[in-house]
């Protein structure tokens, strides 16, 4: 991958330099949502806002059809356009490890980084929360940077039951990450964006991960979903 | 299995457009202030529209500081420890200080009737001014995964949306001055006329894009913003008040004020459909 490496703030393949990435295998994932409960506890996501959530798609012709579960976080990208478009650095990538976290301290919640995100994992923490003096900042997946600095998984990857999600240094050549990337079929979302996701899916289908015709004409009763969930979004 | 569907809203609000249109307007209104001291048919302006420049900026200002989450820290963007250049965010922080600095210098300048001084705090106001819509451009151009906004026009189209609302308040202050009105006549022909190319060349070049290009073309052109983009923005805000221009009522105070009224209407508009119209498909990537 040194040969896609285009500024100096990318990390994969340097040498002495670890970088944290995320395999998911789609076969293995039975979307029980168990990762996004976990993340939840582990930093109290409040509700109507997610770090990791876990869309799915009906996929196939009845009667074979089946849900296909496409569990997504911040991509921690190599090259990421929220660092880009943060006016005062309030959302940084370490070195060290790739991952891409944000001082709250310093957000000064213009949204820049919401607007440049094309996954859509950033978002806007309420006004009001019950343990938590965190409020009206930007917020996202850290790959649970707490806990990987204590030689620890993120709290998804511990908890998933299915072994979907594997986490691991892509940068050390023995690790379980490093191995299936180099040795399965793996997809990034949207790599035509140049943002070098260290989120790789193993079984993921173009057709299903890209905008879709359907949302043009989408389901009415969906529509509805969609004005109750943004009516209750504090 | 109860299923849990996850929806994602728009990141920048409609009242950014209403931040885009008052900054683009008090830019083209300082520069059409120091064109006065180069162009005798503009005195009028001198005064009236540096004023009312100097209001809209504070306006903008606080539209803009109004809308962070923590309104407070826009203290951060003047913090030169905390610059990130390679945001136009904080390019628009310094050019918003620069050109209130600008502003006041200017003012005094024009209080102590120090013509000289005016002339070059004038000129400096302008260069800044310009860099006003400029950076509102960039500012959605930036995003690379954003259709419409990632475009190179845009910085180009926010200049003449400025320059085009300048003009056409600045009809409404030149009180009845003939040479005055065929110069702005002119100017207001010349910036509708390069919207309405761009805009056009914007909504070609997304219906033949890629899927997000093509949806966005969709949600543009149909429905409720479609209403707001092309009827109000494209029709009645730049197709009409061009047809007005040119007909003989154009060269007239009545017509030239209602071609300069439509095409402030319609600049709200593309204002707001060019910043709401490109997230919602976003809004649909899960």
């Amino acid at each position: 991958m040194s040969e896609l490496r285009t500024s100096s703030i990318e990390t994969r393949g340097v040498p002495g330099k670890k970088r944290y990435a995320m395999v998911i295998d789609l076969r293995r994932c039975i979307g029980c949502d168990a990762c996004m409960v976990a993340c939840k506890a582990e930093f109290d996501v409040p509700l109507g806002v997610f770090r990791t959530w876990v869309p799915y798609k009906v996929v196939g012709t009845y009667p074979n059809v089946k849900k296909q579960f496409l569990p997504r976080l911040c991509n921690h990208c190599d090259d990421p356009p929220c660092v880009r478009a943060c006016p005062v650095e309030a959302t940084f990538k370490v070195e060290d490890g790739g991952f891409v976290l944000q001082r709250y301290e310093r957000c000064i919640g213009c949204k820049a980084c919401m607007a440049s995100c094309p996954y859509n994992a950033r978002f806007m923490l309420p006004k009001h929360r019950t343990y938590t003096d965190i409020t009206s900042v930007v917020d996202k997946c850290t790959f649970c940077h707490h806990r990987v600095t204590q030689g620890l998984v993120p709290a998804c990857v511990q908890t998933c039951i299915g072994r979907s999600r594997v986490f691991g240094d892509i940068n050390d050549p023995k690790s379980e990450v490093s191995y299936l990337v180099s040795h399965m079929p793996t997809q990034v979302l949207r790599p035509e964006q140049g943002t070098k996701p260290h989120v790789f899916y193993i079984g993921a289908d173009r057709n299903n991960t890209e905008y879709g015709r359907d949302i043009y004409r989408r389901p009415e009763t969906m529509e509805e979903d969609r004005a109750s969930f943004n009516r209750n979004r504090t | 299995m109860g299923d849990y569907v996850v929806f994602h809203a728009p990141a920048w609000p409609g009242a950014y457009s209403i931040y885009f249109f008052v900054i683009g307007l008090s830019a083209a209104l300082f520069f059409l202030s120091t064109l006065s001291w180069f162009r005798a048919e503009f005195g009028v302006l001198r005064k009236s529209a540096f004023y009312l420049s100097f209001v809209l900026l504070a306006v903008g200002g606080l539209v803009l500081i109004g809308d962070l989450s923590q309104p407070l820290r826009f203290l951060n963007t003047v913090n030169p420890a905390y610059w990130n250049m390679s945001s136009p965010l904080v390019w628009g922080s310094i050019l918003l200080v620069l050109f209130g600095l600008a502003s006041v210098l200017y003012f005094l300048a024009l209080r102590s009737g120090n013509e000289k001084s005016a002339r070059s705090w004038g000129v400096l106001g302008s260069i800044v001014a310009l860099g006003l819509p400029i950076y509102t451009g960039f500012d959605l151009s930036i995003h690379q995964h954003r259709p419409v906004w990632n475009t190179p026009l845009m910085p180009v189209l926010f200049v003449a949306l400025s320059l085009l609302s300048g003009a056409a308040v600045a009809s409404f202050l030149a009180k009845g001055e003939v040479a005055l009105l065929g110069v702005l006549r002119k100017l207001m022909l010349w910036s509708a006329g390069a919207t309405a190319v761009m805009l056009l060349s914007l909504v070609v070049t997304t219906a033949y894009g890629g899927s997000a290009e093509e949806l966005t073309h969709l949600f543009m052109t149909t429905g409720t913003l479609g209403l707001v983009f092309i009827g109000v923005g494209l029709l009645a805000g730049t197709a009409v008040p061009i047809v007005l221009l040119l007909a003989p009522m154009g060269r007239q105070q009545t017509g030239l004020w209602l071609a300069a009224a439509l095409l402030l209407v319609g600049g709200i508009a593309l204002r707001y459909s060019i910043v709401v119209g490109p997230q919602i498909v976003q809004t649909f990537y899960s």
